[in-house]
């Protein structure tokens, strides 16, 4: 070992040890919010928290996604991008392990089990329509208890998170043992592996956004709200996949002359077709519930445009506003044009300014709620922009981005794999792609 | 010699360019280069496979076909636009659904859709337009020797239009190549 790489390495463990510094930083603090937020009957922590988490699982799971979609095309392009995603699947097991707080609360949590996810405690008050009930008594739930229940929201998580690590388990070690034996045999095994990994893992992110996050306001219900996260997902792992591999390739980088316009070219029109994709999942969902025009679907979006007392507009109004031209229009137009998507830096400030929205869109679809208030008009006053849980949320995901940056860190310097793969059949195809 | 014998034969023909053959795509992937650092223009290359880099070998821009597909997008969405506008709130107001006559969001698949057929549309007649399309023949034809470049033989044409092009100059530097049956492409005009 050269006394540069072992400075290097030793600088890797040192950015290591600070990453888990920040991890335990930033989810003591939020930890120290859920229980600040158990004793006082505070829901901002737990908001936060479940904010935090479902930015770096979005990331995850549409990295997950992507390997899958690059193994059964078999294509060309894209092994030596598809090894620094298969890094970024290591996190998966910390994930789960950061969403099991609020699964512990609901067990554990008596009369505040339902803090968070108010169907977990049958005795919680309730909004039906502009009067309060309790869960136990709303038809709403009543219908739905068979599938909105803590045993089989527990089962349900095992099951997503058991499908999530062990397909990154897996298709890790298909293709980490063939930079070792070279055998073909791993690439045809990862093929199947994601041939039957993409509907599992499309159930497991769909059921999984909807009992995450949609189920934070049971009543409503949208069948488009699994693709948006899958969408929102495959968006920002994109994002998150150029920004890394950009990293990489420069001067001094493992990646540098491996990683080349073509490849860039191509991730950046992943984004672009991501981009629209996400703008007609969104828009359709709001479209089909615009022209139905059902009050209980509607009030979903309208606690997002107005304040339902006074009907004026609420802050969630620019929000809503931001999203539409910040989060589609503009990366739209500017990833239209080739020059934006070949330049480096050009394309790293759309991919940044693309996850940043991100976080805005799952604020926006996380934050927002009733919260019962004797006296209003409605019953129930909608969640300001700005609480308390934007900032336990922060905490959280500055702890849960360290802890996945860590996890990922480990992965990349463990030796268990080259920097591509060199031995994949398809290596060479990926050295020379051309545009 | 060959060149001097059509021109006795046919009266009405004029000279369209020189023409010379290499036998693979590494040898017209070179010769292109050097063409182009001659400063020749007026110049194309004839494959039977498409050769990844060639175009900017060739000093071929990127293809202005992008900027129709844009143009037609941006007309199919104001088109869109303007038809709701024009017939639901304009010329015969009518509420549908308890909607508004106009806003963006009932009508918005009317907008994209004809933004997407509109982009389809400056795509495709942009492409011909900049191709010069449609045309029904082209003077290469009368080489003989044409159809083998859709088979084993890779063509390099400099043509008479060409500012730089000189008879015996372009006909030696062409040889000088590399090029394998240099020949005179005379264009029919009868």
């Amino acid at each position: 070992m050269s006394a540069q790489a072992k400075v290097e390495e030793e600088s890797g463990f040192d950015i290591q040890t600070k990453l888990l510094g920040g991890a335990v930083v930033g989810l003591g603090v939020g930890l120290i919010g859920l229980l600040y937020g158990l004793s006082s009957n505070d829901k901002s922590p737990f908001l936060g928290w479940l904010w935090g988490s479902s930015f770096w699982l979005s990331i995850a799971i549409g990295m997950l996604m992507l390997v899958m979609i690059f193994r059964v095309f078999n294509s060309r392009w894209n092994p030596i991008v598809r090894r620094q995603l298969e890094h970024g699947l290591a996190v998966f097991p910390w994930l789960g392990l950061c969403l099991l707080p609020l699964l512990l609360v609901g067990w554990l949590g008596g009369d505040k089990s339902g803090i968070l996810w108010t169907w977990i405690n049958p005795e919680a008050n309730t909004i039906e329509a502009m009067s309060i009930t309790t869960v136990s008594e709303d038809v709403l739930h009543q219908k739905k208890a068979g599938y909105l229940n803590l045993g089989f929201f527990t089962i349900r998580l095992i099951s997503y998170f058991g499908i999530f690590c062990g397909l990154s388990y897996w298709l890790r070690k298909v293709s980490f043992t063939q930079d070792f034996d070279g055998d073909p045999k791993w690439s045809h095994m990862g093929m199947k592996i994601s041939a039957a990994g993409i509907p599992a893992a499309a159930l497991a992110l769909t059921f999984g956004a909807f009992d995450l996050f949609m189920s934070l306001e049971y009543q409503w219900f949208s069948t488009m709200y699994g693709v948006w996260y899958f969408a929102s997902g495959m968006r920002s792992a994109l994002a998150v996949t150029i920004i890394a591999c950009f990293y990489l390739s420069v001067k001094n980088r493992p990646l540098n002359g491996i990683y080349k316009q073509a490849h860039q070219y191509d991730l950046a029109c992943l984004s672009l077709a991501f981009t629209v994709f996400w703008a007609y999942i969104s828009f359709s969902q709001y479209f089909l519930i615009y022209s139905a025009n059902i009050p209980e679907e509607t009030f979903w979006y309208v606690i997002r445009e107005i304040n339902p007392n006074t009907g004026e507009r609420s802050g969630w109004f620019w929000v809503s506003m931001g999203l539409i031209f910040g989060y589609f229009f503009f990366p739209f137009l500017y990833l239209l044009f080739y020059h934006n998507k070949i330049n480096g830096p050009r394309l790293i400030f759309i991919v940044s300014w693309i996850l940043a929205f991100h976080l805005l869109d799952l604020y926006w679809n996380i934050i927002p709620g009733r919260e019962i208030k004797q006296g209003a008009t409605v019953g129930f006053e909608a969640r300001p922009v700005f609480g308390t849980y934007l900032l336990w949320g922060l905490f959280s995901l500055l702890g849960m981005g360290c802890l996945c940056a860590w996890s990922v860190m480990k992965s990349f310097t463990s030796k268990t794999a080259e920097i591509i793969p060199i031995r994949d059949p398809r290596i060479l195809d990926s050295l020379h792609h051309h545009e | 010699m060959e060149g001097s014998i059509s021109q006795m034969s046919k009266v009405m023909d004029i000279k369209y360019g020189i023409s010379a053959t290499f036998n693979s795509a590494k040898d017209i992937f070179e010769a292109a280069g050097k063409v182009r650092e001659k400063g020749y223009k007026n110049w194309e290359c004839y494959t039977p496979i498409p050769i990844h880099g060639l175009d900017a070998q060739m000093g071929y821009p990127r293809s202005k076909v992008p900027c129709f597909t844009l143009a037609g997008g941006v007309t199919g969405f104001f088109t869109g636009m303007l038809i709701v506008w024009f017939m639901n709130s304009f010329d015969y107001p009518l509420i549908v659904g308890g909607k508004p006559y106009f806003s963006p969001i009932f009508p918005f698949p009317v907008f994209y859709e004809l933004t997407i057929l509109f982009a389809a549309f400056g795509t495709l007649f942009g492409m011909f337009f900049l191709n010069r399309l449609p045309r029904h023949n082209h003077p290469v034809f009368e080489h003989k020797g044409f159809g083998r470049t859709g088979d084993d033989k890779f063509m390099i044409v400099i043509e008479v239009e060409d500012p730089q092009f000189d008879d015996e100059e372009t006909e030696s530097f062409l040889k000088d190549l590399g090029g394998k049956s240099v020949t005179v492409i005379r264009e029919t005009i009868d």
